[in-house]
Formats: structure tokens, sequence, C-alpha cells
């Protein structure tokens, strides 16, 4: 091997260089960007505006280090890998949970926004962009994250058989790099702290869905108690900000299905979600007025029948009887007759799009493609002490 | 002294988890210290495979598995060390797939493997192309179960000597500041390697070689420095790592030409030639002209959507990601960059150190499985075998030994430094000595080496280090204090720089990943089929030499 012998220089230098040198070549662009600065020892809490100048790759990451290189070296967030697999620097943009290694500035800047930066929801803040993750580690823990094989090991001291389509039921779960931004995100956590969350249910369901797992039942029947799977509120933010396609929301699903199908179902949200499937399957409409008494019981129905009545004199509820049977109730019926031969009860019911990904959130070549956020981002991030 | 244990393991990617999980089982009380959270560490970025003769693919075994690695190595590999992984390498991946690492599946259900570089048989067991961040999970999960302490994000800064055994690290900790001595019976390394010492890497910013530099300064010797690989497919810009596997399913290598220019490099091995060879190849042709902005591509649009998404989803993530490419429609670009140090603290085959209590494994260590040229696969192999190895023998040591002593002046030592560095005002900071450094390495110390650039290099070092004299930290703060940090991790990786350049002019011949094509371009078996050694006299670097261990395979031209 040859390399040519009147080459001023060993390699190709300066083309070579554009990752580190924060702006030494390649083309560039000014970036404004706004940061909840947060120090806890003394309490303070601010707002600040930054101007840099960085390449016209850059990801917010980048931009981050060069203010904290070239303006404000007090500023703190966490950062690793810088290539979305470590999970180090989960952060909200705009009011949304971000990863920063991932978020091109270029379209920002191109479409003259200035974003608002700050620490994760629904976990404490240490300092800036750093948040406590003690909490999102405990709920992790609780889930007993380790393979319980049980006394079926494999005969030959090599590996469990299990085939490459049975390994595909956990795809998206083991992708999951637990970076917080399902949590972050979090109605349901947000109103109770102590709700299991998208992140350790699916984790939960990683070893649910593992053929070599033999504590299926004792780890639903925990996910089944308060603050676990019954509790999520289904508002879908975990699937919609997790950076790696994890889609959480899916894998709470799942660990449903699982428990309706190992018998599982003494919370009142199984209870809730058999008797939809009773009622297609029987007169393939939901029966509204049956379904408080299936859910909460007869006692707790009675106290409701006053505001039930209330309903049905305003036209709200179809009245009970006779049953409102559908046209062709012979195909809702043929649709759950199929999914009990095809043995899709359980996990396997639980239709996914595409293949565990990441949301490539880029249209064409412009660059990414970004909402206008909900919330009021200016607003300063909520202090919790969820210790 | 505010705590003890019998074994205390500095950094939590697969080696140092899997010697924790091994001292533990072995009955010895044990603590990990890490800068970062475990899951958080860069073994997870790893993404083609780990290499064990399996024989699920082929008819393999690990003799095969030992002659590929020994010529991988450009024989710079010890033979006995290289023995030991591959004899050991299959009963260590059914233990990992037994605690439930989810690895692909063959027809038949058993652990898929596929084809890698310089490999004869299909060897590189994998996990798609997400095969670190697997075992990473699987490695905390069992950590979990056993309940062992760890001291998350502490950084670990110096190790405590004493009665010349290491007794202890000194740390300070990032969420609530303030310095913390932590004694020990047996200390494991495992803080792996130092990429960010090049301005174009694969690496991780926690990679900054801490480990390597604090046994340096412990009076230990580090091995093969020199020996820095580059990884031919790194993408363009950001640097981040294109997996072989995509070699590995039958991607191509093309110049500006459309050319699958190996053939005149490596043509039977082509595209799976070893990883110096690509980059050396790649690297001629942009220098000749034959490049894109710099870069060669990678064309995996033959492989067909269905098997890009099922096995390469996460290249086509980062390719999408950070590139705007998608390699189902565009060839990706990509180029050589710094990915992973064969050198580094110089081992037995159980991972002690010449400092008695002192191990080391995975990528901070060089036992030397890899010599001059790792090949890939073999990285993730070497953290689980030799984790497990250096874990079971500190255990050993630790449950026999009963005294730890740290030394009232190691922690006021540190503490003075510390404050020194902290009441500083005035002074320049850290990130344009960092930059220089990063980029003069790559510069003056990269795929193609000249005696002249090394030698500038050797000042150019010099004068950052006396930069670094006056270097200023402007967080002055306790709470995550990562200035702080940041500016001990540019101390470490100077040192090294040091030790590199020291050991990148003494070796002068061509082998592996240390090539010389200007003044020394062959092999020199007669004169340098030896490890290079330095140690830290207190001022720079100290030369010295180690013949390589030969077993059963003698040197022979090297071609694929």
């Amino acid at each position: 091997m040859e390399a040519r012998d009147d080459d001023e220089m060993a390699t190709a230098g300066a083309q070579l260089l554009m990752a580190a040198g924060n702006g030494s070549s390649g083309p560039t662009m000014d970036v404004a960007l706004k940061i909840w600065r947060f120090d806890s020892e003394t309490g303070e809490r601010e707002l600040k505006q930054y101007e840099v100048e960085a390449p016209e790759w850059s990801c917010l990451l980048d931009v981050l280090d060069i203010v904290k290189d070239r303006v404000d070296g007090t500023l703190s967030y966490r950062k690793s890998c810088r290539m979305m697999i470590c999970g180090s620097c989960g952060m909200r943009m705009d009011g949304a949970a971000v990863l920063a290694c991932k978020e091109r500035m270029k379209p920002i800047v191109d479409a003259g926004h200035v974003p608002v930066i700050s620490a994760m929801g629904n976990l404490p803040i240490l300092k800036d962009l750093v948040v406590d993750m003690g909490p999102f580690w405990a709920k992790f823990k609780a889930m007993k994250p380790w393979l319980q094989p049980g006394f079926d090991e494999p005969a030959d001291g090599k590996e469990y058989r299990v085939s490459q389509e049975r390994m595909n039921v956990i795809h998206k779960e083991a992708l999951c790099i637990n970076c917080g931004c399902c949590v972050s995100e979090c109605n349901s956590m947000e109103s109770d702290p102590e709700f299991l969350g998208p992140q350790a249910l699916a984790k939960g369901m990683r070893f649910v869905g593992d053929a070599r797992d033999g504590a299926t039942v004792e780890r639903l029947e925990e996910y089944n108690s308060e603050h676990g799977i019954w509790d999520c509120t289904r508002c879908y933010f975990c699937n919609e900000r997790c950076p790696k396609g994890v889609d959480p929301r899916d894998a709470i699903a799942k660990l449903g299905a699982e428990s309706i199908k190992h018998g599982i179902d003494r919370d009142m949200g199984a209870k809730h979600a058999k008797w939809f499937v009773k009622s297609a399957e029987t007169t393939g409409w939901l029966r509204e007025t049956e379904l408080v008494p299936k859910t909460q019981g007869i006692v707790s129905s009675i106290k409701e029948m006053k505001f039930a009545m209330g309903l049905a004199r305003k036209g709200k509820v179809p009245p009970p009887f006779p049953p409102h049977v559908a046209d062709r109730v012979e195909e809702s019926r043929k649709l759950r007759e199929l999914t009990k031969t095809q043995g899709r009860d359980g996990a396997l019911g639980i239709v996914q799009g595409e293949r565990g990904l990441a949301r490539i959130e880029h249209t064409d070549r412009g660059g990414a493609r970004r909402d206008v956020p909900e919330t009021d981002p200016t607003e300063p991030p909520v202090l919790r002490d969820l210790s | 002294m505010e705590a003890k244990h019998d074994v205390l393991i500095v950094g939590a990617g697969c080696a140092g988890m899997r010697a924790a999980i091994e001292a533990h089982d072995a009955g010895a009380d044990v603590a990990i210290i890490s800068k970062i959270h475990p899951v958080r560490s860069h073994s997870g970025a790893a993404e083609g495979g780990i290499n064990a003769a399996l024989g699920n693919a082929s008819d393999d075994d690990p003799e095969k598995h030992a002659y590929d690695t020994v010529k991988g190595s450009d024989y710079l590999g010890d033979q006995d060390a290289i023995q030991v992984l591959c004899d050991e390498a299959p009963g260590d991946v059914y233990e990992l797939e037994n605690w439930g690492a989810v690895f692909s599946r063959t027809e038949d259900g058993r652990i898929a493997q596929r084809p890698f570089g310089a490999a004869g048989e299909p060897r590189t067991a994998y996990a798609a192309d997400i095969t670190g961040h697997v075992l990473i999970q699987v490695l905390y999960e069992q950590l979990v179960k056993r309940d062992i302490l760890v001291y998350e994000e502490y950084f670990a800064w110096r190790l405590v000597v004493d009665d010349d055994r290491c007794q202890g690290v000194i740390s300070w900790d990032l969420v609530n500041g303030g310095l913390h001595a932590i004694g020990a019976k047996t200390v494991i390394l495992a803080t792996g390697g130092a990429g960010r010492l090049y301005a174009g890497t694969t690496n991780a910013y926690a990679c900054t070689g801490d480990g390597m530099t604090m046994a340096l300064q412990a009076g230990v010797a580090l091995k093969d420095m020199e020996m820095m690989q580059f990884h031919p497919t790194t993408l363009s810009p950001s640097g981040v790592l294109i997996t072989e596997g995509c070699r590995g399913e039958g991607a191509y290598l093309l110049n500006a030409d459309g050319e699958r220019f190996l053939k005149r490099y490596a043509p039977n091995a082509m595209e799976l030639a070893s990883r110096d060879v690509i980059s050396r190849a790649e690297q001629t042709e942009i220098d000749e002209g034959r490049g894109v902005d710099g870069s060669v591509l990678l064309d995996l649009r033959h492989l067909g959507a269905e098997r890009i998404l099922e096995r390469l989803h996460g290249t086509r993530e980062l390719s999408m990601t950070f590139a705007l490419v998608d390699p189902i429609h565009d060839p990706i670009p990509v180029r050589p960059g710094s990915h992973y140090h064969m050198g580094g603290v110089d081992t037995d085959v159980w991972g002690l150190t010449s400092l008695g209590g002192l191990y080391a494994a995975g990528e901070v260590a060089c036992v030397s499985v890899h010599g001059a040229n790792r090949l890939g696969g073999n990285a993730l192999m070497e953290t689980i075998t030799y984790g497990k190895r250096s874990g079971r023998h500190a255990a050993e040591w630790a449950l026999s030994n009963t005294t730890v002593t740290v030394p009232p002046s190691a922690v006021s030592d540190a503490e003075r430094d510390l404050r020194t560095l902290l009441d500083r005002t005035d002074g320049e900071r850290p990130w344009r000595i960092r930059d220089e450094l990063a980029t003069t390495m790559h510069e003056n110390f990269g795929v193609f080496r000249r005696e002249s650039q090394m030698q500038q290099q050797g000042e150019v070092v010099a004068g950052l280090r006396e930069r670094y004299e006056r270097v200023l930290v402007e967080d002055k703060g306790n709470v995550f204090n990562t200035d702080l940090t940041q500016a001990l991790e540019l101390g470490f990786l100077l040192d090294l720089a040091d030790c590199m350049v020291v050991c990148g002019l003494a070796r002068k011949e061509s082998r592996g990943a240390h090539a010389r094509p200007y003044d020394y371009p062959d092999r020199d078996d007669e004169n340098f089929l030896r490890h290079t050694l330095v140690t830290w006299n207190g001022e720079g670097p100290v030369l010295d030499w180690r013949p390589v261990t030969m077993t059963k395979w003698q040197p022979q031209v090297r071609s694929y």
C-alpha cells in the first residue's frame, strides 16, 4: 500500500476536521437560543438568551457545547455519545422532550425561530438542564428488570432456542435507551408522581414478552397494582416524544392485553377493556349504559345513577332496551373469532405500525420538521420535590 | 477514607459491569465508581457484534478465531492472551444470552452470526446493529439484580498508592461536589479508550483515557500506545460510527468514480479486509483526489430495504439524522476516524498490572489481544472475557487479604491541587487547547505517519501542556460542575498524547495501525516484533520494550 509521496500532509487535514473544530471549517450559521438556567445552590432561575456561530450541520448539543466553551462555562447539561444511543442528553426544547444530540438546528435557524431550552419535566432539577434521575431509576428497579428463567435452562449448556419471530415481540422495547423523554412528557405522572410510567412499563414488557422469562404472571400481577398499567391515560405523548421509536404506550397496551389473557383482570381498567370486547362481540356496538356497572361494579354504579339519568334525559346515552344490534354484527363476531384462532389475544393482538425506528423528523433534504409548541415555553419549568 | 470495599471498579461499561458481577458472585464486597450512569457508557455504542466461535453459521472453532486475531494484530498480539480470549469466548457469550441478551437469531433459533472484516468464518454474534446497547442493558440488569453499589456520577481522578499497592481511588462527586477517598483492597480500571484525542472520532465525549493516565501517574506502564485504530466507516461530517456490519451484510465501498477501489488494495477480501488496510485504502483514495468531499461512499442500496430495515435500522437512523442520507436510496459518505486504542495499561492475562491490587480490563487495558490492529467484534468480546477474569482474580486476592490504608496526604494533596485549579481567576479556557490537540493529532499522528510530523506533534503537545498549566475553570460551584471535570479530562489526554508520540517515533516500521509509508513502509520483525512500554518519570514519558509472547504462530506476510 502506498500513499502519494509528495503529500504535504499525511492525512487530508482540514477535510477531516469538521467534526471537532466547532466551526473551524465548512459553512456556519448564527444560532440564537434561550436557556432556562437554574442554580440549586442559590435557588436562582433565569431565562438567558445566547447567540453563537455554529457549523450548519450542528445539532442542539453542538450549540450547547459552543455556548459552554466560549460564552458561559457554568452552563451544565449531560452528554456523552452524541449519537442517540447513550441517552444522556434528554432535555426540553420549546416545552417538549428531545435528545439534544438528535435535533438539527439549521431548519430552526432558517425559520427564524429562537427555541427555549429547559430541563426535562416530571423530575427534580439539579442544575440548568440536569435533572435528578433518581426517581426514574427507582421505578426502573421496581420492575425487577432482569430475566427470571425459572428452571428452564438450555439443556446443552448453550443458548435458549428462540425464533427471530418470537424475539421480534420485544424488538421495540429492547431499543429503549432510558433517556427519560417519555417520563418528562407523561401526563399521568404529572398528576400521580408514583405512576410507574412509560419507561419502566416498557421495560416490564421487555420481560413479559421474552419467551425465556418464566415470571410472566408474577410480573403482570405487580404491574396491575395501584400506579400500574391501568393508570395510563393513553395520551400517547410518550410515543410521540420517544426519540428511539420504542412506543411505550404500545408496550403498556401489550401488558394490558397480556394481563387479560392471563386472567389478571380485577382492575377497573381491565374490566373496562373487557367490556369493550364483549360489547363489540355481541351487538357490534359499545353499550355505554352497561359499561359503568361492568367496569365499576353495581354499588358504584348506583351512586352514578342520578348522573346517568341526567345524561339519558338529554339524549346523551341510548336507551339500554331493546339492545341496539349493528346491521352486520356477524363481521364483528368473525373478527373476534379470528383473533382467537390466530392466537392473537395478548401482546400479539396489539397492532404496531412501522418497525422500531426513530422518527426521522426531516422533510426531503430540508432538515427537521418542528411542530408549534402548545405550551408557553417562556413559563419557567415547574420545580418539583419528588423525594 | 469514607468507605472501603474489597473490589472497587472504575468505569461501568461492559468490562466494568462484567467484572463487578464476577467479583460479587465470588463473594467480594463490590462497588463501581463511574462518571456517567452505567447505561450511558460508550460500550453501548458498539454496533456490529461480538466474536465467538459458536459455530452457528459455519464450521468454526476457537483455533480459527485465534489465528485470525493473531494475523489481524499484524503479529503484535500476545498469543497466550489471544488463546484465552478465543477459548473462553463461546461460554461467555452463552452466559450473556442466558441472562437475557436480545441476540438476533438463526433459522433454528440459535444466536445469529455474521461475517466481519478479516475473519475466516461468519463469527460475529449480533443483535441487529445495536449489539453494544443490548449487552449494556443485560449487564446493567444483572447489576440491579445483585444490588451492586454504584457511585453514580463520581469522577475518578487519582489512584491511592500506599505500601506499593493500589488501595483506593480519589474522586470528585459530580452531583454534590466534594472530593472523596474510597478505599479498596483491589481496584479494577475499566474506563475505556481515549478517542477524544482526535478531531474525527467515533468515541463519546466521555472517552478521555482517564484510567490510562491514572495508572501512568501511579507508576504503571502503558503498552503499544502508538496503536490507535482508525475505523474505515465513520459518518461525515459528525464522525459517528457506521458499523462494519454493513460490510458484513454485503455493502460496497466506492470512490468518486463509482469504483469498488478495494480491488486494488485487498483483491480477495475486498470490503471485508481488516480495518487498518481499508482505512489506508480510503485515505489514499481521498488524498489522490478520488474522494467525494473528503469522504468515500458506503453503498447499501443493493441490499434492499427489507434487509436494511431488519438488520441495519440503527445505521439508517444515524445516516438520516446526521447526514440527511437514507441508505435505502443513497450511499453514505464515510471516512476513517479514530475509533479504538489497541494500546493501554499493561496487564497480564488476569488483568493484573505491575502494581499490586491494580487491574485493568477492556479498552483501557493492553493485555495484549489486539496487537497493532483490532478485528471488529473482538473488543466487546475482550470486555466480557477479560472483565470477568479480572473480577474473579481481584475478588480472590481481596478475600485473602484484609488491610486498606489511605494515607491522609493522598487526599490533602489532591485537595490542594484542585483548589489551585478552582481558585485561578485568570487563564485560558480549555476548549482551544482541547481542539488544537485533537486537530493536530489528526494531522500529525493519523492514518499515515511521517517522522517530521510526529516530531512536530511532540512540540505541539509540549506547548499545549504548558498552556494547560494556566487553564481556567469558569464554574466555581459544587453542583454538576462539568466545567471542572472537562478540564481534568483534558489533563488526562495531554499526558497520553505525549506517550503516543514517543512510542510512534520509536517504532521505525509499518505495522497494523502504525503506517509509515514514507520512510519505513515495511514491517520489521527483526527489530520491532515487540511492544513499546512507557512509564512516567515525573516530567514525561520514558520508553522501554518487551518481546511479544509467541506460542504457535510465526509471523507471515499479511495480505487480504
